[in-house]
């Protein structure tokens, strides 16, 4: 009998080579099946949050309605901590990330990176306890020390860099160089204001929102960060030397190139970084002294969404009208931060998609 | 030249907050380590000379402008010795080198001075009476000796249990629960995690855009809101319903209808489970197309190239993901306050009678030893340093994983960079 040289046919028509290619196909459809039954159950997961609680809200027989006017306390209390927590985040954020993307030393970038990503592992009752039982007694009585601060350093680096910055190849090395600066800047400043012995600003309790957007401001600092790295990163580098070979300089290359192609990205770490914030509990539970007080007076406490079900679900006892009002949180504050993510998403998908197609193939 | 003045200016700010937040993590993670050691250092007995003839021998725990705060013998109850001091009121002061400290089983402190007989009447002076954990002369040690009593410290603190309702005694059940917990939650969630990376990396249909979405949606969900669906599907819902069918002679008391390890673990596995399909979807990712294009060249098929060959090669990053996901979970209190986590549990969930692992269980955390001492003891002067020992603790375990999990990814870059070129 001729051999077909195309099929093989009698080659395969042996029954230990047949009974072989059956079993490992059946080996390969058990292995799909498992790995298909995985992700299914990953779904499952996500699903059955908002299902369950759904499902618990409208199945409860209370016999009194929900009670939106705390709700809206405790959101309102949440939105405040969030801004204040944003005020420190974002602009921290944004400018670590230019810096580590476009005018870092590769050797600094090297440590920059993972260090910071390092800080995103702290646990937050960590900095909840530092926040709580450390900071608040010393913010307590230098809010205005803060508030400076936040002002003088800023400047002091700008009037800094203009009386004695030239552009050089050492510029990615600047947040080593200016340490001294700043570290002498701090300490004068510190020391300053325990000689001036006079309070300024007197917040009305310890725990107040300033403190709660300082502690969740640095817990939100490296998402913030490294999202927005990442998109400064994934700019395409052709783009940015052929600025370079049009004559740009380094700044005119950021705003100009970088920042416009990675703007999605930058938008997608805000929105990101909200969210952390928004669902953060640990935190907002120890420093924030849980008085639910509305308002936006960063000044005063506040009980944010997170802190309260932690505090009330233990004790609620399922089916009660607390306990139902405490799932309709839960479902307020799921519903704002999947909406965020889903927006960041959408964004960063459409910035990929985009940088993809500008890039010559 | 103005101009390049201005963009010098302006990168003079960015590097200086990018060194300002250095500084403040380094601030930050030195003052939790430095408060947790200092915690355990042992503290000079002073003995103080009031202006109305009274003489006080205790440890100074705090100190203002015009006061001071001391703890002197607790022969009595634990937190009877605090005592607010004007500085005014102080005639004199002095480290007597015969002071000495005991410390008893229950936290209690009693302060002396005099040779071993003073010692003894002191001991017997306290009333109820209590085992001797500590005795020490701390105003006569050296540095060398106080470094020494400083480690014995550390060890007893990390390897027995509390006292006192949490605020003496070491955190050994604390750490054990912890231990257990990951560990238990990292073997729920791999398997699905693996398998959904594979399945991403696999797919490029609308069940893989899907699957994607949900896994960036659920690492956006807050931990508070998986720890809601573990009280309530879970314990509620799920533990209950095993109760009625298996458990039924032992109601009304719960045994899987409360909070215990395995719905935790289970809600633990839900929020870290983003962090491994990560990275092992990315560790597959960055495989040579070449390697797993001459497995099919040689005849394997799809499956089998994933599995003997892609996910061995990428088993650094199947280890990243499982030492991120550990780091993750031990630093996520808030869910726990809702499924099983207690200020004293009776009963570790992993002891030497069979089955070994008691996943119905109440346990103890380590972060929430942090929380409760610091906000919700009864003695907030030995809660809060007792709460920083808590937190350097944690610190340490989760900064010593996180920097196994860069090591193991920058071994992963290593390897590839030859098939890359």
């Amino acid at each position: 009998m001729p051999l077909n040289p195309v099929t093989c046919e009698s080659l395969f028509a042996s029954d230990a080579i047949r009974a072989s290619s059956r079993r490992r196909a059946r080996r390969a459809r058990l292995q799909r099946l498992a790995v298909t039954a995985g992700a299914a159950f990953v779904l499952l997961g996500l699903l059955a949050i908002p299902l369950y609680l759904i499902a618990a809200v409208a199945a409860s027989r209370a016999p009194v309605g929900v009670d939106w006017p705390r709700l809206g306390v405790l959101f309102a209390g949440s939105l405040r901590a969030t801004a204040c927590a944003i005020a420190i985040a974002l602009p921290l954020g944004f400018a670590t990330a230019m810096f580590s993307a476009h005018f870092c030393a590769p050797r600094l970038r090297a440590w920059l990176k993972p260090a910071l990503e390092m800080l995103e592992a702290i646990p937050t009752v960590v900095l909840g306890l530092v926040a709580a039982t450390s900071f608040a007694p010393w913010l307590k009585t230098h809010v205005a020390t803060l508030l400076a601060l936040m002002v003088a350093l800023p400047s002091l680096l700008l009037a800094a860099g203009f009386a004695f910055g030239r552009p050089s190849r050492h510029d990615g090395w600047l947040p080593l160089t200016t340490l001294p600066l700043l570290c002498a800047a701090v300490a004068g400043g510190l020391w300053l204001s325990n000689r001036l012995d006079a309070t300024l600003i007197v917040p009305a309790s310890p725990w107040n929102a300033t403190l709660v957007g300082l502690a969740l401001g640095i817990a939100a600092l490296p998402l913030v960060f490294s999202v927005a790295e990442d998109a400064l990163f994934l700019v395409p580098r052709d783009q940015i030397q052929a600025a370079f070979a049009l004559g740009a300089t380094r700044w005119q290359a950021l705003t100009t190139v970088l920042l416009p192609a990675a703007g999605a990205g930058l938008f997608a770490a805000a929105v990101l970084g909200v969210g952390r914030c928004f669902g953060e509990t640990m935190i907002v539970l120890m420093a924030s002294g849980n008085t639910p007080v509305g308002g936006m007076d960063p000044l005063i406490g506040l009980r944010a969404l997170g802190a309260d079900i932690a505090l009330g679900l233990p004790d609620a006892a399922p089916a009660s009208a607390v306990w139902r009002d405490l799932l309709v949180a839960t479902l307020a504050l799921l519903a704002s931060t999947v909406l965020l993510s889903l927006a960041a998403r959408a964004v960063r998908v459409r910035l990929r998609h985009r940088l993809h197609v500008a890039v010559p193939a | 030249m103005s101009g390049a003045r201005a963009a010098s200016a302006a990168t003079w700010m960015l590097g200086g907050l990018v060194g300002l937040c250095i500084v403040a993590m380094l601030g930050l993670l030195l003052f939790t380590l430095g408060s947790g050691l200092r915690s355990l250092w042992p503290d000079t007995v002073e003995r103080l000379v009031l202006v109305d003839g009274s003489v006080l021998l205790a440890e100074i725990v705090d100190q203002d402008a015009d006061a001071l705060l001391l703890r002197s013998s607790e022969s009595g109850r634990i937190g009877e010795g605090y005592e607010r001091v004007r500085r005014d009121a102080i005639r004199a002061r002095s480290e007597p080198a015969d002071a000495f400290a005991v410390g008893f089983a229950d936290g209690r402190r009693v302060f002396g001075s005099g040779d071993e007989d003073a010692l003894a009447a002191a001991v017997q002076a306290v009333d109820p009476p209590a085992r001797v954990t500590e005795v020490v002369r701390p105003n006569a040690l050296d540095v060398v000796a106080r470094a020494g009593m400083f480690a014995r410290r550390l060890a007893a603190f990390v390897a027995t249990p509390p006292h006192a309702s949490n605020l003496a005694g070491g955190v050994l059940p604390a750490l054990v629960g912890t231990v257990t917990l990951v560990l238990l939650m990292s073997v729920l969630v791999m398997p699905f995690g693996v398998a959904t990376a594979v399945y991403l990396h696999q797919r490029r249909g609308v069940g893989a855009q899907v699957v994607r979405t949900a896994i960036d949606t659920l690492a956006g969900v807050p931990a508070i809101v998986y720890g809601v669906l573990g009280l309530g599907l879970f314990v509620h819902g799920i533990g209950a319903g095993i109760d009625r069918w298996f458990y039924a002679a032992r109601l009304p008391v719960p045994t899987f209808g409360g909070g215990g390890l395995l719905w935790a673990a289970l809600t633990l596995a839900l929020l870290t489970l983003p962090v491994v399909v990560v990275s092992v979807e990315q560790g597959l990712a960055r495989i040579p197309a070449a390697l797993r294009d001459g497995s099919l060249a040689l005849g394997a098929t799809h499956e089998e190239t994933v599995w003997r060959l892609l996910l061995p090669a990428a088993r650094p990053a199947v280890l990243t993901g499982f030492v991120l996901a550990i780091a993750r979970a031990a630093g996520s209190v808030a869910p726990l306050m809702l499924v099983g986590m207690v200020k004293l549990a009776p009963a570790s969930p992993m002891d030497g009678t069979f089955p070994y692992l008691h996943p119905s269980r109440q346990f103890m955390h380590l972060g929430f030893a942090v929380y409760d001492a610091a906000l919700a003891s009864a003695d907030a002067i030995r809660g809060v340093p007792r709460a920083y020992a808590c937190a350097m603790l944690l610190v340490c375990v989760v900064i010593v994983l996180n920097l196994a999990a860069i090591l193991l990814r920058n071994r992963l870059r290593d390897r590839y960079r030859a098939f890359g070129s």
